[in-house]
C-alpha cells in the first residue's frame, strides 16, 4: 500500500479495506436492527423517523448526540494513547467518575466561581483531569511496579470509583446538598454559574459547550503526539518489545505510568464536561456506562484518532436516537445496545481479514 | 578401533559390532530447510538396549535428526526402519504408537497443573480422570527406574531436573522401545545428570533403545555403548568404543573443513605511549556471579580484563553461563556479586541507557527479543536508542532519520527497499548488520559485547559481521565475543576464555593450536 497521496485523500481512505469494511459492518449492523424492528412489529419508518429526530432532528438533538459523543471519543482517546504502549484501560468509567467528583467539589467548594477570565470552570476541569489522571497512574504505578495486570486493576479502580460517586452523594460531610426534608435527592448541589462550561451558542435550545472544541483540539494533539513525536515513537517501542525498548534506554516505568496518566486524565475531563457543561449536579449514576462505550470506541478505533472520532460520532447519535426511538416509537431502547453490539462483533470479526490484508503502520 | 574413528562418513555403518538386530535403522538420512542442508546421508544403526550418544556443536544437526525419527519432520531423503519394518511416522502421534518416544529440549508441561494431570493430559482423553490409577503407575515406574517424583506436586514447584523426570516418566508410561533424549543434560546439575544417567541404564536394561544427544564427554563416558558424531549435518565419525575413543570424538567435533573467516592479522600493539594513552581496561570484570531464581550458581566468580583493541572472546556449549554473563553485561539481569567496569567506570548495577551512555554497545544473542523491534522500521530500529536527536520544534523529524538511516544502511551495506520497511521483513543478515550498525555507531563506543553475532547467518554476513568488529577494534574499541562457534571465535579473538558450568575452564591466546584444547575445556574436560 502506498503511503504517498496523489488521488483525494478520500479516495485513498476508502480505498483502504479498514476503512471500507468497517463502514459495511456498521451499515449491515444497522440493517439487521431494522430487521430486529420490523419483527418488533413496529412500523420500520416510524422507528427510523424517531430515531432521526432523536438523533439530529433537532439542534437540541444535535447538541445532545455531540455532548455524548464528545465523552466517548475523550474517553476514546485516552484508550489509544495507553494502548500504543501495549496497555489496556478500561477505566475509563471510573475516571469519569472521578473527574466528575473532583469536578463538582472544586466547581462547589473550591472557591473558583469568583474567578476572573473564565478560570472560573477552567479549574474544576484542570483538577478533575489531574485526578483522573492519577486515578489512572495508580494502575500504572501498580503495573510498573508489581507487575499488576492493568486490565484488572483498572476495572478494579473503576468500581471504586463509582461507588465513590455513590458514597459523596449519600453524606452531607461530603457532597450531597444540605437535606431540608424527606424528599431531599442524594445529589449535590447545582455548580455555581460561572463554574458551568459556557455554551458555545449562549443558548439552551441548542446546548453545545466548549468542551466540543477543546475535545477536537485534544483529538488532534493525541494524534501528533501518537504519530509524529519521539514520545509516539517510544510509546509505540515500549508496546510491541519492552525488552527491547529497556535495551535501548527507553524508561519503562515512566513510559506505563505517563501512559495511564494520560488516559486518567481524558477520561477524568471527561468527567469534567459531563457534568459542568451538561449536568450541572453530581448525582448516582451520573456516568451511565459511558466510559464503557467510549472503551468500545476505543478498542474498535484499532491505534487510530480518525477511528476514535469517527466511532465516538456514531455510537454518540446512534445513544440519542436510540433513547427518542423508545420514547416515541415504542421500540426499546435496549434495541440500540443490540445493534451497537453487533457493530462491535463483526467490526472484530472483520479486523481478522483487515490485519490479512493491511498491515498497520 | 580406534583409528577407525574418523573414517569418512560413507562408511557403512557396524552392523554386527553389538549382535543384536538393529531396532532402529537410518539410511542415508537428508532434511534441507530452504538453503541449508541441515541433514545429509546420515546412516546410523541402534541396538535394542543400547545406549547411543548423538554428539555434535550447535547446529551439527542433532535436533534435526531427533526430529525426524520422533516424525516432528519428514526427511527429504533416506529410510528409516524400526525392528527391521520400514518407518515413516507421518507425525509424532505416529511415532508415539510406533513406541518411539522423545523428550525434548523443551519441556512440554502446563505449569498450573499436577503431575498426574499433565501424565493424563497426554494419556486419556475423554471421561472421568483417573488420578489414582495414574498416580499409582507413576508410583511403580518411580520405584523401577529410581525416578523420584510426587504425583500430586504442581508443576510450577517442581526443579528443572524434576520436570523432566515428569517427562521422562510421560515417555516410559508409553512403554517406549526408543527412547529420544534431545540434549537431557543440557539444563541439569551435576547430580542431577547422574540420577538421569542412572535412569537411562535402567531403562535400557529393560530392552529399550536409547538414543542421548548431549555434548559432553563424562556422560558418554558413562553410559554410551556407541557414538556418533554430526558435524554440519553429517556423521563426522562413529566408534563403538567410545570411552576409549573420547579424544578423536571430541577433535572430529569440533574440526570444520575449512572457515569462511581469513585469520586476523595481529598487529603487534604498540607500548604504551605515555599518558595520552587510555589507561583503563575497556572491560573490567571481577568476581561476577550470577545465581538463577533456586540458588544454582549459573555464572561462578567470573573475572576478565578486555584491554581496548582486544578481541576476547568466551566459548563454550550453550547454557554454560555465557547466556547470565550477557545478560549482566546488557544491563538485563542483575549479578548476585561482583562488578563490573568500563573504561574504569564501573556499570556493575547500570541502567540499561547508563551503559549506553557509558559506551557500552551490545549486540545481544536474542536479537529478536532485546535487539530490535520487528514492528518497527529499519530507520526506526536504526536510531532506537537515540531517537531524541531527531526532534525539531518537538515534533520527529522523519526526514531527518531516513537520510541519516540511508547513510548509515550504506555503510554497513544493510540490504532493504528503504529506511521505511518493517524490520521484521529483512533477512536475519541484514538484520544482524543493522543491529551492528546501530551499536557500532554509539557516542564514545568503548567497549562492545556481541553475543552469538553470527547465530543463523550466511557466510558472506558473517564475514560482513566480522569485518565490522575488527574495523571497531582497530579504532580501540575493546570487544567481547561470547560464541559457540569456535572456528569462528579463533579466526577472530586475540584471546579464548572458556566456560564451562559457568566457571572459566581455561583460558588461551586465539591460536588455532589450541583447538583441540580449546575443544577439550568445551566439553567440560581437564586435561
Amino acid at each position: 500500500m502506498t503511503t504517498l497521496t496523489v488521488n483525494s485523500p478520500w479516495r485513498t481512505a476508502l480505498a483502504r479495506p479498514a476503512v471500507w469494511i468497517s463502514t459495511a459492518a456498521v451499515l449491515g449492523a444497522l440493517a439487521f436492527g431494522l430487521l430486529l424492528i420490523a419483527l418488533l412489529g413496529v412500523p420500520v419508518v416510524d422507528a427510523v423517523e424517531a430515531f432521526a429526530e432523536g438523533a439530529w432532528g433537532s439542534p437540541y438533538a444535535v447538541a445532545a448526540s455531540l455532548n455524548r459523543s464528545l465523552a466517548f471519543a475523550l474517553v476514546g482517546l485516552g484508550f489509544v494513547l495507553a494502548q500504543r504502549a501495549n496497555l489496556t484501560n478500561v477505566g475509563g468509567e471510573g475516571q469519569i467518575a472521578i473527574g466528575g467528583i473532583v469536578a463538582t467539589a472544586v466547581a462547589l467548594y473550591g472557591g473558583v466561581s469568583g474567578l476572573p477570565a473564565g478560570l472560573g470552570f477552567v479549574l474544576p476541569a484542570l483538577a478533575a483531569a489531574l485526578a483522573g489522571g492519577l486515578w489512572g497512574a495508580i494502575a500504572g504505578v501498580l503495573k510498573a511496579k508489581v507487575g499488576t495486570n492493568e486490565v484488572i486493576s483498572t476495572l478494579m479502580l473503576t468500581f471504586i470509583a463509582v461507588w465513590m460517586v455513590y458514597g459523596s452523594v449519600q453524606s452531607e460531610q461530603l457532597l450531597r446538598q444540605p437535606v431540608s426534608n424527606a424528599t431531599t435527592l442524594p445529589e449535590s448541589l447545582e455548580i455555581p454559574d460561572p463554574t458551568k462550561v459556557p455554551l458555545l451558542t449562549g443558548d439552551f435550545s441548542m446546548p453545545l459547550h466548549w468542551g466540543l472544541p477543546v475535545g477536537i483540539v485534544l483529538a488532534i494533539a493525541v494524534a501528533v503526539v501518537l504519530n509524529h513525536t519521539v514520545l509516539g515513537l517510544r510509546l509505540r517501542a515500549v508496546g510491541l518489545n519492552p525488552v527491547a525498548a529497556r535495551r535501548a534506554g527507553m524508561a519503562m516505568v515512566s513510559s506505563v505510568v505517563g501512559a495511564l496518566f494520560a488516559a486518567g486524565a481524558l477520561g477524568g475531563l471527561a468527567g469534567a464536561f459531563m457534568l459542568q457543561g451538561e449536568q450541572y449536579s453530581l448525582k448516582t449514576g451520573f456516568s451511565s456506562g459511558y466510559g464503557f462505550d467510549g472503551l468500545v470506541v476505543g478498542l474498535l478505533a484499532r491505534g487510530s484518532v480518525t477511528g476514535v472520532v469517527a466511532g465516538s460520532l456514531l455510537f454518540g447519535f446512534l445513544r440519542s436516537g436510540g433513547i427518542n426511538m423508545e420514547m416515541s416509537a415504542n421500540v426499546p431502547t435496549a434495541l440500540v445496545v443490540v445493534i451497537q453490539g453487533l457493530i462491535i462483533v463483526t467490526l472484530a470479526g472483520a479486523a481478522h481479514r483487515m490485519d490479512k490484508k493491511e498491515t498497520p503502520r | 578401533m580406534s583409528h577407525d574413528v574418523l573414517e569418512p562418513a560413507r562408511a557403512a555403518p557396524p552392523a554386527e559390532a553389538v549382535g543384536a538386530p538393529a531396532l532402529l535403522t537410518l539410511a542415508g538420512m537428508g532434511k534441507r530447510f530452504g538453503a541449508l542442508q541441515a541433514l545429509a546421508d546420515v546412516s546410523l544403526e541402534l541396538a535394542p538396549g543400547e545406549v547411543h550418544c548423538l554428539l555434535g556443536e550447535n547446529g551439527a544437526g542433532k535436533s534435526t535428526l531427533c526430529n525426524l525419527i520422533f516424525g516432528v519432520y519428514a526427511p527429504d531423503d533416506g529410510e528409516m526402519a524400526l525392528d527391521g519394518r520400514p518407518y515413516r511416522p507421518a507425525g509424532p502421534a505416529d511415532a508415539l504408537a510406533s513406541r518411539v518416544a522423545m523428550v525434548h529440549q523443551h519441556f512440554s508441561l502446563v505449569p498450573d497443573l499436577s503431575v498426574v494431570d499433565n501424565l493424563l493430559l497426554g494419556q486419556q482423553t475423554r471421561g472421568v480422570l483417573r488420578r489414582r490409577e495414574c498416580a499409582d503407575r507413576v508410583a511403580d515406574l518411580s520405584a523401577r527406574y529410581g525416578l523420584q517424583l510426587s504425583p500430586h506436586a504442581r508443576i510450577q514447584d517442581l526443579s528443572i531436573g524434576e520436570r523432566q523426570r515428569v517427562e521422562i516418566v510421560k515417555c516410559l508410561m508409553r512403554e517406549p522401545r526408543l527412547l529420544v533424549l534431545d540434549e537431557p543434560t543440557a539444563v541439569l546439575l551435576p547430580a542431577e545428570i547422574a540420577a538421569l544417567l542412572d535412569v537411562c541404564e535402567r531403562v535400557a536394561d529393560t530392552g529399550c533403545g536409547i538414543l542421548l544427544v548431549t555434548h559432553k564427554l563424562a556422560e558418554i563416558k558413562r553410559v554410551a555403548r556407541r557414538a556418533t558424531v554430526l558435524r554440519g549435518g553429517r556423521i563426522a565419525a562413529r566408534s563403538d568404543h567410545p570411552e576409549q575413543d573420547l579424544d578423536d570424538l571430541v577433535r572430529a567435533m569440533i574440526q570444520r573443513d575449512k572457515s569462511p573467516l581469513r585469520p586476523r592479522e595481529r598487529t603487534v600493539a604498540p607500548p604504551p605511549a605515555g599518558p595520552s594513552r587510555r589507561p583503563e581496561p575497556a572491560l573490567m570484570v571481577d568476581g561476577l556471579t550470577v545465581r538463577d531464581p533456586d540458588g544454582v550458581v549459573r555464572l561462578d566468580r567470573f573475572t576478565l580484563l578486555v584491554e581496548p583493541g582486544e578481541i576476547v572472546a568466551v566459548a563454550g556449549v550453550e547454557g554454560n553461563g555465557q547466556g547470565e554473563l550477557g545478560a549482566v553485561l546488557s544491563g538485563l539481569l542483575a549479578a548476585t556479586e561482583g562488578r563490573c567496569f568500563v573504561a574504569g567506570k564501573e556499570v556493575t548495577h547500570a541502567t540499561p541507557r547508563a551503559l549506553t551512555a557509558a559506551g557500552v554497545g551490545i549486540v545481544p544473542e536474542d536479537r529478536h527479543a532485546v535487539g530490535c523491534i520487528t514492528g518497527m522500521s529499519v530507520a526506526e530500529n536504526l536510531f532506537l536508542d537515540r531517537l531524541g536527536r531527531y526532534r525539531r520544534f518537538g515534533l520527529l523529524d522523519r526526514a531527518a532519520m531516513r537520510r541519516d538511516a540511508l547513510a548509515l544502511m550504506q555503510r554497513f551495506d544493510v540490504r532493504a527497499a528503504s529506511p521505511d520497511v518493517a524490520f521484521g521483513g529483512l533477512s536475519g543478515g541484514n538484520q544482524q548488520k543493522a543491529v551492528l550498525a546501530r551499536e557500532l555507531t554509539l557516542d564514545g563506543l568503548t567497549f562492545l559485547l556481541a553475543a552469538q553475532p553470527t547465530r543463523g547467518l550466511d557466510v558472506g554476513a558473517v564475514e560482513a559481521v566480522y569485518g565490522h568488529v575488527r574495523a571497531a577494534c582497530e579504532r580501540g574499541v575493546g570487544v567481547l565475543l561470547i560464541s559457540s562457534e569456535l572456528d569462528e571465535l579463533l579466526a577472530v579473538a586475540d584471546r579464548v576464555v572458556v566456560l564451562y558450568r559457568g566457571r572459566v575452564m581455561g583460558q588461551c591466546p586465539a591460536d588455532a593450536a589450541h583447538r583441540d584444547r580449546i575443544g577439550a575445556w568445551m566439553a567440560g574436560h581437564t586435561e
